[in-house]
């Protein structure tokens, strides 16, 4: 008798299941685009990933989670909105999408999310990922502009060239790999800074942060012109620089300044109270 | 009915008129109808400010005086005259200038009411102030914590979970800005120190921003 209350039990809860299970929902939208197409994509709940596809179509794919959201989408000539639609009594379980997107390697993309993850891969259009807690991965992107905005979300980018780079992450983690171009900036409340690369060949590198630690790890033979200073932080710096004539005020230990080799690439690194570390990689 | 369709028609909605369709979709979703309630909202206010904003007479008739000091209104000519009558060659044209008065009065009303009424929360405070040389210290603005208050406000309503967090990033910023500002003060020539200062209000932007999206769950 007991055992077949418990056979009951487990029949009914694998019925739940599988019912829960079939409540998600994968649809798939083709959309022909011409080239350098602007493509929005809005998601409260759940993850957006775009990589590069074919050159003239954007193929989305989207998995609901419940019939409680729905995916709006306009085209409007070369432009594509597509929004989740969140319908009455959503919660971030039923009212969650999980977005796929190839797109034209030349799109420009824009990217938003409560939630997230937010990633877009192989690009050469500009990129704006914008998300209060979504971790962002942004990574092989070329002459274009990334912009990201976040509040707690961990930003990674990765083999980004020649890239206009401008991040603002007021609580989250910013971790630069192999990131070169005319500008890239970073600007953070508390979160930490990492920047492993080279500086490129002269551009304009600007690491600020109130109270995050900023550390900068590049190669000997990496050209630069650099100023570090920490309010309240302590400076380290692995380099022998030449020392430069500006009216920048050098303090052991919480401020330097130099430059390395042909001083291509400005190097500006700023903390009130984190500490900031130029490292020998 | 989704979304779009229901925004095109979105005039005749906030006029009243909708039919069922248009309700169901209204009670449906949370975005459209935040959308009317933030428009009506934005209605009232308006016919609000369209009261308060009436010049008085006191304020017509200084126009009137001003003008007639300066020439651009002047007594009718008495005595004979060969040309015709004034008031037969009277024209509107020196409406023209006490319009344009009458437009600056009623703009310098707006803003004195715009300074004097703390501003509903519907858009993020200004990034950046307008001369970072000049630089404003955070207890001369428009009191921050007010404008905190409210915004972490909304946050609960919609969103209790993450008011802690909102209150924690902006007590953070609002401790950058202040330091940021107490250096670019320490030294107005520090280029740097200017620079941070923007930054800082950045950082503040971005989490009224984020606050204020409305994609927040």
């Amino acid at each position: 008798m007991e055992n077949r209350r418990t056979a009951q039990l487990v029949t009914v809860a694998i019925l739940a299941t599988t019912i829960c299970a079939s409540a998600e929902v994968r649809k798939e939208f083709r959309f022909a685009v011409g080239p350098g197409a602007t493509i929005s994509v809005t998601n409260q709940y759940g993850p957006i990933s775009v990589k590069a596809g074919s050159s003239n179509q954007v193929v989305v794919t989207a998995v609901l989670h419940s019939d409680k959201v729905e995916v709006d989408h306009n085209q409007s000539g070369n432009r594509l909105d597509i929004i989740s639609h969140l319908l009455f009594e959503s919660t971030a379980d039923t009212g969650r999408v999980d977005y796929e997107l190839s797109v034209p390697a030349d799109a420009n993309v824009t990217l938003r999310s409560t939630t997230g993850p937010l990633r877009a891969e192989g690009l050469h259009g500009d990129v704006v990922l914008e998300g209060s807690q979504a971790n962002m991965d942004v990574r092989d992107v070329r002459d274009a502009h990334v912009h990201i905005k976040t509040l707690n979300g961990t930003v990674t980018l990765n083999n980004i060239r020649n890239g206009h780079v401008e991040v603002a992450s007021v609580g989250g983690n910013v971790v630069l790999n192999a990131v070169s171009g005319p500008l890239v900036q970073v600007n953070s409340t508390s979160g930490q800074i990492h920047y492993n690369g080279d500086f490129g060949n002269g551009g304009e590198y600007l690491l600020t942060s109130h109270s995050g630690d900023i550390e900068a790890s590049a190669p000997n033979d990496a050209s630069i012109d650099v100023t570090a200073r920490s309010v309240r932080g302590k400076v380290e710096n692995d380099f022998l620089l030449e020392p430069k004539h500006s009216s920048f005020v050098v303090k052991a230990g919480s401020a330097f300044a130099g430059t390395m080799n042909k001083a291509a690439s400005s190097v500006r690194l700023f903390s009130f109270s984190g500490k900031i570390h130029l490292k020998k990689r | 009915m989704d979304c779009l369709e229901f925004q095109e028609i979105l005039p005749d909605v906030i006029d009243g008129s909708r039919n069922s369709e248009q309700e169901a979709h209204l009670k449906s979703c949370p975005v459209c109808s935040s959308l009317v309630a933030d428009l009506h909202l934005i209605s009232r206010e308006a016919r609000q400010l369209q009261e308060f904003a009436e010049p008085s007479p006191r304020v017509w008739n200084a126009i009137e005086l001003a003008l007639r000091r300066e020439g651009l209104i002047r007594e009718p000519q008495r005595g004979p005259a060969l040309v015709p009558p004034v008031a037969r060659r009277w024209s509107f044209g020196w409406l023209a200038p006490v319009a344009a008065v009458a437009l600056i009065a009623f703009g310098v009303l707006v803003y004195q009411r715009g300074t004097r009424v703390p501003q509903p929360i519907a858009h993020a405070p200004a990034a950046v102030p307008a001369a970072v040389t000049s630089v404003q210290s955070a207890k001369n603005l428009t009191n921050p914590n007010d404008e905190d208050r409210q915004l972490l406000e909304a946050v609960a309503s919609r969103s209790p979970a993450v008011q802690a967090e909102y209150a924690t990033n902006l007590q953070n910023v609002n401790a950058y800005i202040r330091d940021a500002e107490e250096s670019a003060q320490a030294d107005p020539n520090d280029e740097q120190a200017q620079q941070v200062v923007m930054d800082a209000y950045e950082q503040r932007a971005t989490v009224y921003q984020m606050a204020l999206d409305h994609s927040l769950p």
